[in-house]
């Protein structure tokens, strides 16, 4: 067991083998509501990690068709050829081949042990190319009506508040994680440091809720009760920072892992990783991004490969579209639509699935979407969090089965 | 005695309309009853408080220099403007002793949501700051026509890229959905028929000046929103914003940032604006019943959460010991000055009350106490210290929890201060 472990210390510290008359002195009926929902998270309930690739990023140079001579026809100067590729995967679809970008050793690895899947082709139906409206399409999971709440927010809606329940490695809000009634909790990688004494204990009394208190002042002191339990909690968890040379990936999913193997009693982490806007010289940018995002989720599944965790995690990679077949005048692509998405894990079951869209029979000279985002959320809501997708998804009923194996 | 429903309304005049109160004003404003504290906090006059300005100089940079070093200079100098021109702007919200200017120029950069990560160069951004200061309570039409003709802007949704052969709809798209309709307003042909309309508009990226190609100008006409001729991007934002939904859409976006982001605002709010008059909308927003009553709470914003504390505490960001720590514990509560996260602008309310925020706010109240001006803590005995925090903050009433959380640092109003500004009714303009 790890030294910080929490579920000992925490559980302690909250149900009371302290004494009972000194808790009810010390915890207001808040706390201990909130304590009851700080039980570690058990061994074999699955986990979500969202992995989001800000900016786009193009699908045709990570999972490449590198011998498809429309692919070299229209992308003269940036195409990998088959020495920047790795051993191919197999065929997407008309027999077009495929292989990983060349810097994907990590994901090969994974694929060849059957545990990365690839979604060809998917985006939703008329794909917008705006960076700010296709990602909030992704992040509220609603192509048609525009909404504010996230996918995973809507997730937290149905379930009591737990500032455990869904955690994203970031300072601010990803919008991904705020649902109509309730918000998922944000950590910087550098975890939630209790200010300096006395302001630690003196600040604390303000995350009691007063009855004078409006809903946004009541959220105010909800936010400070938040941060003291994840504070106490993940303080210890988070104490060996990574590496400051790790990538910026690498850095968040080590956080993750940390706090997965002290069962932090968390069901979605949600990590980003940005700079995949490729207009301008677009091969040695995006080769080393695809190159971090590889080394990174490969270094995490292994991390919680060694705990009795290995079989409980999935991990999701998406991007907000793909890029266009035809590179531009600059050696780089403008923003695009459809594009492969990566699961990945113990549980997945790795090969291809949905079609490579053709590089030739193109819509406004962009890639046909072939798979609708949302069967991957809803595989992701059923088969890992076990919940009902339709419901979250406003009525979404399909999904892309057999994706997630059952529990063993 | 004071009705606390004054206190409540002046604390909304002072934080929403204002950026918070300086020392003393609060109470003075107060004495003078709330018809006299409206007038005063809406006025628009000469500031004297802007003499203690100084403006860094933001420079036409030119091209990048080819020469290795003299280019990493180059680039050092943009990277040091690009904070320097917010800092820069948030200096002129705490001086100004009339800010109502700058917290409407300030909820209009939010609106024309431009970001420097990709303008790059300070000069266009202030450019664009100006601009909207000029028009930040004149009419629409006017705001309009000098946006759509701003170099940061149309740099920002990809003008440049916009020519006749090649059409981008960003801008067009943009400007109907998030800056004068809202969305729903209009089509996907009335977009890529707007974007048409945008064509032929070039921006230097260095001064920021726009200049116009007729060659690479659609001069066909096209059909937006039900007319037929050839735009241009003046005549497409007069159509556009003379439409009924425009005075509609602005006048819900600002009643969703002065009075409450989840209450709709009175049908007749968008009467107000039929003229497109900025000044009348917000001033029947500023006297609108709501203003009174206590539902319409509003979460400050980092930078207008900081804005106050350097007010009250009499603090000139740029005179900070570390104005590149400041900036950057801002940036990590996911706020500074000419950094929209996109063209949506910035969230509100809830999502700035993260438990990720707080270490990042503390750190940052600490600085502002270690440098800032304490005496109206000072200067009062220890049993009144707690109220005078309030008066002094403008806060209407402290609750029950937080003057006991306060009355634990009364010997000690460094600490005090420390506390009052992070305590829920601060974070949260009651």
């Amino acid at each position: 067991m790890s030294p910080c472990d929490f579920n000992r210390r925490q559980f302690l510290k909250y149900t009371g083998a302290a004494g009972a008359a000194t808790m009810a002195a010390t915890f207001s009926m808040d706390d201990v509501a909130q304590a009851a929902s700080v039980t570690p998270l058990p061994v074999g309930t699955p986990i979500l990690v969202i992995v989001t690739l800000y900016g786009g990023n193009d699908g045709l140079n990570t999972v490449v068709p590198y011998l498809d001579p429309a692919y070299l026809s229209n992308r003269p100067g940036m195409s990998l050829d088959a020495s920047q590729v790795l051993p191919p995967l197999g065929s997407g679809s008309d027999n077009v081949v495929l292989a990983l970008n060349g810097t994907m050793t990590g994901f090969q690895s994974l694929w060849t042990a059957n545990k990365l899947a690839i979604v060809l082709g998917t985006s939703y139906p008329n794909p917008n190319l705006s960076h700010f409206s296709s990602m909030a399409i992704w992040q509220t999971g609603s192509p048609v009506e525009e909404i504010s709440s996230g996918w995973i927010g809507r997730y937290l809606d149905g379930l009591p508040h737990d500032p455990f329940r869904a955690i994203g490695i970031d300072s601010t809000l990803t919008p991904l994680l705020a649902g109509n009634r309730r918000v998922g909790s944000m950590v910087p990688v550098s975890g939630l440091q209790a200010p300096w004494e006395p302001l630690g204990t003196q600040l604390k009394h303000f995350a009691k809720s007063s009855h004078q208190d409006t809903a946004l002042v009541a959220d105010a002191a909800g936010s400070i009760a938040d941060f003291y339990a994840l504070s106490s909690t993940l303080t210890p968890v988070l104490k060996n920072a990574p590496p400051a040379s790790a990538s910026p990936l690498a850095q968040q999913l080590d956080a993750v892992a940390n706090m997965i193997t002290a069962n932090v009693p968390t069901r979605v982490y949600s990590v980003s990783l940005s700079g995949f806007d490729t207009h301008a010289d677009e091969l040695s940018q995006q080769n080393a991004l695809v190159g971090q995002l590889s080394d990174a989720i490969t270094a995490f599944l292994t991390q919680v490969g060694t705990t009795p965790r290995a079989d409980d995690v999935v991990v999701m990679v998406y991007s907000e579209f793909g890029r266009r077949v035809e590179a531009n005048g600059g050696h780089g692509t403008d923003h695009g639509t459809s594009a492969p998405v990566f699961v990945a894990g113990n549980r997945v079951a790795g090969g291809f699935y949905g079609e490579q869209p053709s590089l030739t029979q193109l819509v406004q000279g962009d890639l046909v979407v072939h798979v609708d985002f949302r069967d991957v959320y809803a595989s992701m809501l059923e088969d890992v969090l076990g919940t009902d997708a339709g419901k979250i998804l406003n009525n979404w009923s399909t999904k892309v089965n057999n994706l997630i194996k059952p529990v063993a | 005695m004071t009705a606390a429903s004054d206190r409540l309304e002046l604390s909304r005049l002072v934080h929403r309309f204002g950026l918070g109160p300086k020392p003393g004003e609060y109470l003075q404003l107060l004495a003078g009853g709330i018809p006299q504290a409206r007038a005063k906090v809406l006025a628009r006059r000469f500031d004297p408080g802007l003499n203690a300005l100084v403006t860094p100089p933001f420079p036409n940079m030119g091209p990048a220099p080819s020469d290795p070093t003299a280019g990493l200079a180059y680039w050092k100098e943009v990277g040091a403007q690009s904070l320097s021109v917010g800092v820069w702007w948030m200096d002129r919200m705490v001086l100004a002793d009339y800010p109502f200017i700058e917290r409407m120029t300030w909820f209009w950069h939010g609106h024309w949501a431009t970001s420097i990560t990709k303008v790059s160069y300070a000069l266009p951004m202030k450019i664009q700051n100006e601009t909207l200061r000029t028009h930040a309570l004149g009419n629409f039409v006017d705001m309009s026509r000098a946006m759509v003709k701003d170099g940061a802007l149309i740099y920002w949704l990809d003008g440049p890229e916009n020519v006749a052969y090649s059409p981008n709809e960003n801008l067009g798209r943009e400007f109907m959905e998030l800056f004068t309709l809202g969305v729903g307003n209009y089509s996907q042909t009335d977009v890529h028929q707007a974007a048409l309309g945008f064509t032929g508009y070039d921006v230097d990226m260095t001064s920021g000046a726009v200049t116009f190609d007729p060659k690479m100008h659609d001069n066909s006409a096209v059909s937006v929103l039900g007319k037929r001729q050839v735009f241009h991007a003046v005549s497409l934002s007069d159509w556009i914003v003379s439409r009924p939904e425009n005075a509609k859409f602005i006048a819900r976006r600002l009643w969703f940032r002065f009075i409450s982001t989840t209450v709709e605002p009175p049908a007749s709010l968008a009467k107000v604006f039929e003229q497109r008059d900025i000044s009348l909308l917000i001033n029947a927003i500023a006297r609108n019943p709501a203003m009174r009553r206590p539902q319409y709470s509003q979460a400050k914003s980092p930078v207008e959460w900081f804005v106050s504390a350097s007010r009250a505490l009499r603090v000139t960001p740029s005179k900070l010991p570390e104005s590149a720590a400041l900036a950057w514990l801002l940036f990590s509560m996911g706020q500074f000055p000419f950094n929209p996260p996109s063209v949506g602008g910035w969230p509100s309310d809830e999502a700035w009350l993260t438990a990720a925020a707080i270490p990042y706010r503390v750190n940052l109240a600490n600085v502002l106490v270690q440098n800032g001006d304490l005496a109206p803590l000072t200067s009062v005995p220890k049993a009144k210290i707690v109220q005078a925090a309030a008066d002094w903050l403008g806060v209407a009433q402290w609750s029950t929890r937080t003057e006991r959380a306060l009355n634990q640092a009364v010997s000690d109003p460094k600490q005090l201060a420390l506390l009052a500004l992070n305590a829920p009714e601060y974070l949260v303009n009651a």
